[in-house]
């Protein structure tokens, strides 16, 4: 059996991927090369609106290329009309092409170029609220995770999960956008556009992917200390595999059947976890934190936080604060070592 | 007339200092001071340090609406508690005091007199705060909620209780007052106290007994009545009661569903959702596993007392062991309403232990 001693500290090696500026680094002299490096990752990525894979972020990325090339074709020639007065030193117009060109190019020129970017704009608009053809996923924004259910067309119960949310390719998915506490912002910048989750409210939006892949979604409101730390992933299938998909999901929990991980079940049934959470198949059917029915197949632990390995898991519960300020998880450090790994053997097991 | 001179009124005032300030060394340093109680004060000492008291009691007493309902378990377990921590000095209603207690300065008011003139919430006030270089200690735990039930006892002595009413209700079986008859004479010998206020104890396991025993000890748990009883025993024979109450068997009868025993069912059961508020089934029954012995169960336990610890547990003053933060994480954002509906459905189940955890296999 596994034993804390062996276990790596997870967090660590978390914090020291995700802080861009590490300590003793010449700041300075680093911010080029930092500067460069941020214009090329948001070029590309599982988390890029400018690498659209879903007809809403197409559109969008369109807008933004559009919009950047007008505004260049612009800037340069605003710059070559000073230019042109400055340095070229051109004979004097007449006062009437003058007032002509004050006319035309002051007034009439911003106008339609205006018009037609604001129009193009809001033509883009309904597209993005379109209805969704079928699946509805309704997304509640907790402090600080996503909670995620499922509602296939004519389902009467959902099928819940957390931070992680799957979308068929090539269908409109509608997505019910909720929030618990404080107001989060739901952004999934590779398939589309951002809308906020407010308490006591519901939005609502849509999206189509193109094409199957995982992304990286992240709230993009400030929403209390572990703000930054509330990312969660996102998984594009083709329609076949979506359908497969849910079916497991909805299925009950397959527990690990290896004397560790029964040892974790009866440690997770004794301890209390199930006041909280759910694990369908068993008498854990709380509702405060994420359902963990499949929680070992996900693709993130912790709203991104962390990975599903059996050391993140045991390093979560033994004490969630250490790992992400403020969590609502109280520490579980009371237990014994050996009891907290059966525990996360268990849950890394349930597929 | 000679002008005033002002070095001179400098000098002479700086002198009587010097010389008040020896004097008052003296007295402190050389025991010139006599602190014989049987030399007693100086005339007119006691009178304004009486004055004082009383003035002082007026000033700084809660106020009325804090005043709750008295009822009668409040008055049983107030003259349990008085009897236990009390009676040394104050002896008790039909009772005298001892020779000992009379020679006492300031001698300790009989309590048929000592309770004379003031109202509840000063009593209130006195009880918790206790008063300076009297001999009135101050209530032993950070609990100003639990002082009440001790003010209703008080109450009742106020309205006349005869001496027959008072040794019934602090009645102690026969045997070592140091023994387990200790504990069972507010607990009962089956661990079914019959009184709301105070806790049955048929219901819970030897593990959670022998950890809140050793918190009221150690103070990591607040309760002036439990923190007095844990402190007179020795600690090594705290977890053999523990064990004594715990080997007996629960006993008693479900109580009546009701509109708010659904309610707190629903609660209880399945958390409620959107509030962050989770089973509470899940750490103390009924639930179709074993459950870590640490986790008191709570079916048949009595409704005030559940109401109140609940009401600890969210206002973060309840105390405890190092689970105790899972508990202060649950009730965070309970309300008044479910709280009471909680409690009731909990009092209304049969009582019963829960199950305890086996040894996990390594």
């Amino acid at each position: 059996m596994l034993s804390a001693q062996d276990l790596p500290q997870p967090f660590d090696r978390k914090l020291a991927h995700a802080l861009p500026l590490r300590p003793g680094t010449d700041h300075l002299k680093a911010a080029p090369a930092l500067a460069a490096f941020g214009f090329l990752t948001a070029c590309v990525g599982p988390q890029s609106a400018l690498d659209p894979a879903g007809r809403d972020a197409e559109t969008l990325a369109d807008l933004f290329f559009w919009l950047v090339a007008g505004a260049v074709v612009l800037w340069v020639l605003m710059n070559g009309l000073m230019f042109y007065a400055w340095r070229a030193k051109p004979r004097p117009i007449s006062p009437k092409t003058g007032r002509w060109l004050i006319f035309g190019g002051g007034i009439v020129f911003p106008t339609v170029v205006l018009a037609g970017l604001l129009s193009y704009g809001l033509s883009v608009i309904p597209d993005q609220r379109a209805p969704g053809e079928g699946l509805r996923v309704e997304i509640t924004g907790e402090q600080w995770w996503f909670r995620v259910a499922y509602w296939p067309e004519g389902a009467t119960e959902p099928i819940h999960s957390a931070n992680e949310v799957v979308f068929p390719v090539g269908q409109r998915s509608e997505l019910t956008l909720k929030a618990d506490q404080v107001i989060h912002s739901f952004w999934l910048p590779s398939l589309a556009g951002k809308t906020d989750m407010i308490p006591g409210r519901v939005n609502r939006m849509s999206l189509e992917p193109t094409e199957p892949g995982e992304f990286r979604g992240q709230c993009a409101e400030y929403c209390g200390e572990s703000h930054a730390w509330m990312a969660f992933t996102a998984l594009t299938l083709m329609p076949e595999e979506f359908d497969a998909f849910l079916q497991d999901l909805a299925a009950p929990a397959v527990p690990p059947d290896t004397e560790v991980g029964q040892a974790g079940r009866t440690a997770f049934m004794a301890h209390g976890c199930g006041g909280c959470h759910t694990i369908r198949g068993t008498p854990a059917r709380g509702n405060v934190g994420p359902d963990l029915t499949h929680v070992g197949s996900r693709l993130n632990l912790a709203a991104g936080a962390l990975d599903v390995t059996v050391p993140d898991l045991a390093a979560w519960i033994t004490d969630p604060k250490a790992i992400k300020a403020g969590a609502k998880m109280p520490a579980y450090d009371h237990l014994d070592p050996d009891e907290i790994v059966a525990m996360a053997v268990y849950l890394e097991g349930l597929k | 007339m000679k002008r005033l001179d002002l070095r001179s009124v400098f000098y002479t005032l700086a002198a009587l200092a010097v010389l008040c300030a020896i004097g008052g060394l003296s007295v402190v340093g050389l025991g010139l001071y006599n602190v014989s109680a049987r030399a007693g004060h100086f005339p007119g000492v006691p009178l304004i340090l009486h004055t004082t008291y009383n003035q002082s009691v007026k000033l700084r007493a809660v106020s009325e609406d804090e005043v709750p309902e008295f009822t009668e378990p409040m008055v049983a377990l107030g003259a349990k508690h008085f009897d236990a921590a009390c009676r040394v000095c104050h002896s008790a209603p039909g009772h005298d005091k001892t020779a000992t207690m009379e020679a006492m300065v300031p001698e300790p008011p009989h309590i048929t007199a000592a309770v004379e003139g003031w109202q509840p919430r000063h009593l209130h006030w006195i009880l918790y705060e206790g008063v300076k270089m009297s001999g009135m200690p101050h209530w032993p735990a950070d609990r100003p909620d639990e002082v009440w039930p001790t003010v209703a006892f008080l109450e009742a002595v106020q309205n006349g209780m005869t001496e027959q009413r008072y040794d019934a209700l602090t009645a102690v079986e026969k045997g070592d007052p140091r023994s387990f008859y200790y504990c069972a004479s507010c607990h009962n010998a089956n661990g079914v106290s019959g009184n709301q206020r105070i806790p049955r104890l048929d219901i819970l396991s030897e593990e959670y007994m022998t950890r809140a025993l050793l918190a009221y000890r150690s103070g990591a748990r607040d309760s002036g009545y439990m923190e007095h009883a844990a402190s007179e025993v020795p600690v090594a024979q705290l977890p053999a009661f523990a064990k004594q109450f715990a080997a007996l068997p629960a006993t008693g009868e479900a109580g009546p569903t009701t509109s708010l025993t659904i309610a707190g069912e629903r609660i209880a059961m399945e958390g409620v959702p959107g509030s962050d508020v989770p089973a509470c089934a899940a750490c103390h029954g009924p639930w179709s596993e074993p459950i870590d012995p640490a986790y008191p169960s709570l079916s048949g336990q009595y409704r005030p007392y559940l109401e109140d610890q609940l009401r600890l547990w969210r206002e973060g003053v309840r105390g405890g062991t190092r689970v105790a933060r899972l508990m202060h994480q649950a009730a965070t954002r309970l309300t008044d309403a479910q709280i009471e509906a909680v409690s009731a459905w909990y009092a209304a189940r049969q009582p019963a232990k829960i199950d305890v955890l086996p040894e996990l296999s390594d």
